[in-house]
């Protein structure tokens, strides 16, 4: 135990004297390190270590099926390439400090293969806590407090439906925005008319491959780096117990591009530059006993800085929304109605100018493919419903009725052919515990 | 079957008379707690709030989300739904920001569990109640 506390006194006192980086890097290996001895050294306390640790998990099987274009792998035949499983352990290592760290495979189509990785492994030190609110900070993969259903999104029985909605939570770049390796605070307020929380702090955005397609158009030699502090905060009000839920929450990242002398060579190549992202989501809810309305409003500004080619300035602000209602029949039978839009630039909704500039380019250089209008937004109609087979089993249904292609992956289409107007069905089966 | 009579007495109850037949509030014998205020139990219930004043951990016993007492509790003393609690609890779980309660199946396990868990809290209807634990109040 003496050894335990050591190692995180050390690691807390560290912080300010050493490079952030140089702390966040030892981060990653000293929580699954302690994650591994913990158990070991407290059992030596004669106290009951297993009583203080919880095990939790997930499984969810999904199909999907649509009339065009590919969503979560050969939808087109039908497909049943989104698997999702995870399992996550939380242990209290002494009263103000708690252990967790969750494993998660997640195959998406070609957008996710499955292997296995580090959802989340953070320590939370509670530094104040009483009834009228509680004050901490979790180190370590922190999964970023973004609108109400970010932190979760990959546990079906924590969605609204078979997906994320793809016009705030965008899938094809999930992980810029799913988690960050850093430091976030905490202060809750735990007041008469509501609580009051807030979540902040700083990390290191963990961007994949689909981050490249999705921001470059494709893989290039070079790469997209995440050495640069990302910020990341939301504020909430739960009005009465969460009857009303108010929030306000973003991420502000740099990325910079390394480029290879390859990426240079033609009129169209890239160089050496940084890509500045600004998200905000505005998130709003009511909590009824047979009703639930969800909107959800998400700002993402787009800056290119000397990367030149396609991208010489270019500055793209989208927008998208989601407005929902779910009414439960039962306890165990409930039903959604939902709107999705996303538009990829907000001054140019329906891409319009976007069509007419990627004319003008084709023109001068034939080897870029033309970009229809509809490939920069993305309108649906959602509507499904759920079962809660026992407490932990649950089936979810339904149909989505889409115009537009923004929201489809590049990894998965070839997005200037992508089919404008398109339907899709998927059911799901899902598990936790 | 006997399960199935007494919720449906339970049930009966809740529609006819919802103030007679309210839950008690039941801590581990050796709670100093005399009452708590429904933001607080909010908080406790929704596992905001790990300690005892006198920093001891508190330990959370609910029964089954669908369970008749369960979803009385949370609506008639939390004043929210049952399906809210169960968001929030699998939010922090599946975050790593937090926990959730542990789960009995019937009120004798309650009752056993919270006499004999240190720091523990969870409810009854007043006719389950015996000496073996505490009954605070939960000012409404």
């Amino acid at each position: 135990m003496n050894i335990l506390s050591k190692w995180i006194l050390l690691a807390i006192s560290l912080s300010p004297i050493s490079s952030q980086r140089m702390l966040l890097n030892n981060m990653k290996s000293l929580s699954i390190f302690l994650l591994l001895i913990s158990p070991i050294v407290v059992a030596d306390e004669q106290q009951s270590w297993l009583g203080r640790i919880q095990l939790h998990g997930f499984a969810s099987q999904a199909l999907v099926f649509t009339t065009d274009n590919n969503f979560y792998g050969d939808s087109e035949h039908g497909s049943a390439d989104f698997t999702e499983l995870g399992i996550n352990a939380s242990m209290q290592l002494f009263p103000k400090v708690r252990a967790a760290g969750q494993l998660l495979s997640r195959h998406a189509g070609n957008m996710d293969n499955g292997s296995p990785h580090l959802d989340y492994a953070l320590f939370d030190i509670n530094l104040i806590s009483s009834e009228k609110g509680r004050l901490g900070a979790y180190l370590g993969r922190i999964k970023n407090p973004i609108g109400l259903y970010n932190e979760t999104r990959d546990v079906a029985h924590t969605r609204q439906g078979v997906f994320t909605a793809q016009a705030i939570y965008f899938d094809k770049v999930r992980d810029l925005i799913l988690s960050s390796d850093g430091i976030q605070f905490y202060s809750e307020y735990f007041l008469p008319s509501g609580n009051l929380i807030f979540q902040a702090g700083v990390g290191y955005p963990i961007p994949d491959d689909n981050v490249e397609q999705a921001y470059l158009g494709q893989q290039w030699a070079g790469d997209l780096d995440s050495s640069k502090l990302a910020y990341v905060g939301r504020m909430m009000y739960e009005h009465d117990g969460g009857r009303w839920i108010f929030a306000l929450s973003g991420a502000s990242l740099d990325l910079d591009f390394n480029h290879q002398a390859a990426d240079s060579v033609g009129p169209l190549g890239i160089s050496s530059g940084k890509l500045n992202i600004d998200y905000t989501v505005l998130s709003t809810q009511f909590n009824g006993e047979k009703w639930q309305l969800t909107a959800e409003l998400a700002l993402q500004d787009v800056d290119y800085v000397n990367i030149g080619g396609l991208f010489a300035a270019a500055n793209t602000k989208a927008l998208g929304y989601t407005l929902e209602a779910n009414y439960k029949f039962s306890p165990k039978w409930q039903a959604f109605l939902r709107r999705e839009a996303f538009y990829l630039d907000r001054d140019d909704k329906y891409g319009h100018d976007f069509h007419a500039q990627s004319i003008q380019l084709n023109a001068l250089f034939p080897f870029v493919p033309i970009s229809p209008a509809h490939s920069s937004f993305s309108e649906s109609w959602v509507v499904g419903g759920a079962w809660d087979i026992t407490q932990n089993i649950m089936a979810r249904a339904e149909y989505h009725t889409t115009r537009g292609s923004a929201t489809l992956s590049p990894t998965e289409n070839d997005i200037p052919s992508a089919k404008k107007d398109w339907d899709m069905f998927a059911i799901s089966l899902s598990y936790r515990f | 079957m006997r399960n199935l009579l007494k919720h449906s007495l339970i049930i009966g109850c809740l529609i006819f008379a919802p103030n007679i037949c309210a839950q008690v509030l039941i801590v581990h014998p050796h709670n100093p707690s005399t009452s708590l205020s429904k933001n607080n139990l909010r908080a406790i219930f929704a596992m905001r709030i790990p300690q005892w004043s006198d920093g001891s951990a508190i330990h959370v016993f609910v029964l089954e989300d669908s369970h008749p007492i369960h979803t009385s509790f949370t609506k008639h003393i939390l004043g929210m739904f049952p399906y809210q609690l169960r968001r929030i609890w699998d939010r922090q779980v599946f975050s790593g920001t937090g926990i959730a309660p542990t789960i009995v199946k019937t009120s004798e396990e309650m009752r056993e569990r919270v006499s004999k868990t240190q720091g523990a809290i969870g409810y009854l209807m007043p006719e389950d109640v015996d000496d073996s634990i505490k009954v605070i109040e939960g000012s409404l």
